[in-house]
């Protein structure tokens, strides 16, 4: 009997048909739908940390106003995506207990550190590029809840994009030592960016497709970055560390393969800045527990 | 520098500085919610800030950004109140409120002041502090409830009540005192206030980071 149901369930998704708060959902495609958004919204969280530093050094009132709105709709995001996950029936706190505790993950490029203004530029235009392309195949999700907000995020990342190669394009016209540190940025940033979107998993093997919970493949993303952003970066002069980065006769872009053990090692909590980060925000979260415990008092 | 130009400077200093602090928060807020509310109070105060700034300037032949970054540490002229750094949220709400308090008297008298430009500016200003004062009465309501947040409220107010004295000028001190006391049902500690033009070691620290990747490539566009 259940597994008729879940049949029709998974015969309902595939065929485009979207999924309810309250409807009936398999176990299995809830558990993987929270672990999914879990990790998205943990990334935006986590995304503030490594900008948040430069709206402290942004060089111009203009740059300071824009970057301190970009990285307030991040937290905006974090906060609708929460939303999602506590109506599948995970609450926010519990989220957050597991982010810091490292039990949930979150995306890879929230484990670098940030070393220069031309990060800024880098991550705003190139960071957000990537994510709106996987944040626009989740228009189609299955969830239908998910899928509404992220018009929303997806409408807002295209103002970071925009923002983002403002600061680049600001850099490489300025001098040389401007030039230099996005050329720098770009530099160490590639990598990070080359693993944004996962393994080239097949298809018929990622069960998130299975579900209808991603719309599309981890590579055909990637490709579409490549395909997007390739040209303009090197429209504005500047170079890309893959010598072997090339757009073959029939569209598809090949590229030095990540090394995907690094990848995973990153995002399960070893990359370059992923203790420190996990570290500021246990030590920021202790120090405001006081807060909750005098509004929930105040609330009683 | 004419008395309009230095009173322009006082008022886009403290907002500039102010909206410095805010940022602090952006990311560790004690909620998300907090975190986007303080975002929002930054880019106002910065937004006010530039166009204080930008009427200096038109007056001073220089320009916004300059103002903002370029002088030298003992030329800002905010209050200590705004430079103090802390990154405690009792101390926040209590500076918040203090400030908030403090700048809608300053606002109410520049809004009747014969300078046009200024009084139109100050009206437009007092618009969006309203509801920066909402959110800091609210917080304020929020600490009293309980016994230990009017503990931590407490505290922070006293430990903040001479900077906040150093906010306005003689004239306008007495009805900060009446507005202070008035609210919280308590007589404030008699203080000797922290004026402005004494900076605390603070300041130093914030401009030094503030202007770190400006200073990088002078003269620059960015």
């Amino acid at each position: 009997m259940s597994d008729t149901r879940e049949q029709e369930f998974l015969e309902y998704v595939q065929g485009g048909g979207q999924v309810e708060t309250h409807d009936w959902m398999p176990e299995e495609y809830r558990k993987r739908l929270i672990k999914f958004v879990e990790m998205h919204a943990n990334s935006e969280l986590m995304g503030v940390l490594p900008e948040r530093d430069w709206i402290l050094r942004a060089p111009t009132l203009q740059r300071k106003l824009a970057l301190t709105a970009k990285i307030q709709d991040e937290v905006g995001h974090a906060q609708l995506i929460y939303r999602v996950v506590e109506d599948l029936g995970k609450p926010r706190d519990d989220c957050l207990d597991d982010l810091l505790s490292g039990r949930s993950k979150f995306h890879n490029v929230f484990h670098y550190p940030t070393r220069t203004w031309g990060d800024v530029g880098v991550i705003a235009w190139l960071v957000d590029a990537a994510a709106i392309i996987s944040q626009k195949a989740l228009l189609k999700c299955s969830y239908g809840p998910y899928a509404r907000i992220m018009k929303r995020i997806c409408w807002e990342e295209s103002f970071h994009v925009l923002h983002g190669r403002d600061v680049v394009l600001a850099l490489v016209n300025g001098t040389d030592l401007q030039r230099e540190l996005v050329q720098e940025a770009l530099d160490r940033w590639w990598v990070p960016l080359m693993m944004f979107h996962g393994t080239p998993l097949p298809a018929e093997d990622d069960p998130m497709l299975h579900w209808r919970i991603k719309s599309q493949a981890n590579e055909g993303a990637r490709q579409q970055f490549l395909e997007g952003y390739v040209p303009q970066v090197r429209e504005l002069g500047l170079t890309l560390p893959d010598p072997k980065l090339r757009r073959r006769e029939d569209g598809t872009w090949e590229y030095t393969e990540p090394d995907w053990d690094e990848l995973m090692s990153v995002v399960s909590g070893h990359g370059p800045a992923s203790a420190e980060r996990l570290a500021f925000r246990r030590l920021s979260r202790a120090e405001v527990d006081w807060v909750s415990r005098v509004v929930l008092a105040e609330a009683a | 520098m004419s008395a309009r130009a230095d009173l322009l400077l006082e008022l886009a200093d403290d907002e500039l500085i102010l909206g410095w602090r805010d940022s602090e928060w952006t990311g560790i807020a004690p909620f998300l919610e907090e975190d986007v509310a303080f975002s929002s109070i930054a880019q106002n105060e910065i937004g006010h800030a530039r166009a204080l700034y930008e009427l200096a300037a038109a007056e001073l032949g220089t320009t916004a950004d300059e103002l903002a970054f370029d002088r030298a540490p003992d030329e800002y002229r905010c209050a200590p109140l705004v430079e103090l750094r802390r990154l405690e949220w009792a101390r926040t709400i209590a500076r918040h409120w203090l400030y908030e308090t403090a700048d809608a008297i300053r606002l109410e008298a520049l809004k009747g002041c014969d300078d046009i430009e200024l009084a139109g500016l100050a009206a437009k200003i007092d618009r969006e502090e309203l509801y920066h004062r909402m959110h800091a009465e609210m917080w304020v309501d929020r600490l009293l409830g309980s016994d230990e947040g009017r503990a931590k409220l407490d505290e922070a107010l006293v430990e903040l009540w001479p900077y906040a004295l150093g906010v306005l000028d003689d004239d306008l001190r007495p009805e900060l005192v009446r507005r202070v006391e008035d609210r919280l049902g308590r007589t404030m500690p008699a203080a000797e206030p922290v004026r402005r033009g004494d900076h605390v070691a603070e300041l130093r620290e914030l401009l030094e980071e503030m202007t770190s990747v400006r200073r990088s490539a002078p003269g620059a566009e960015w």
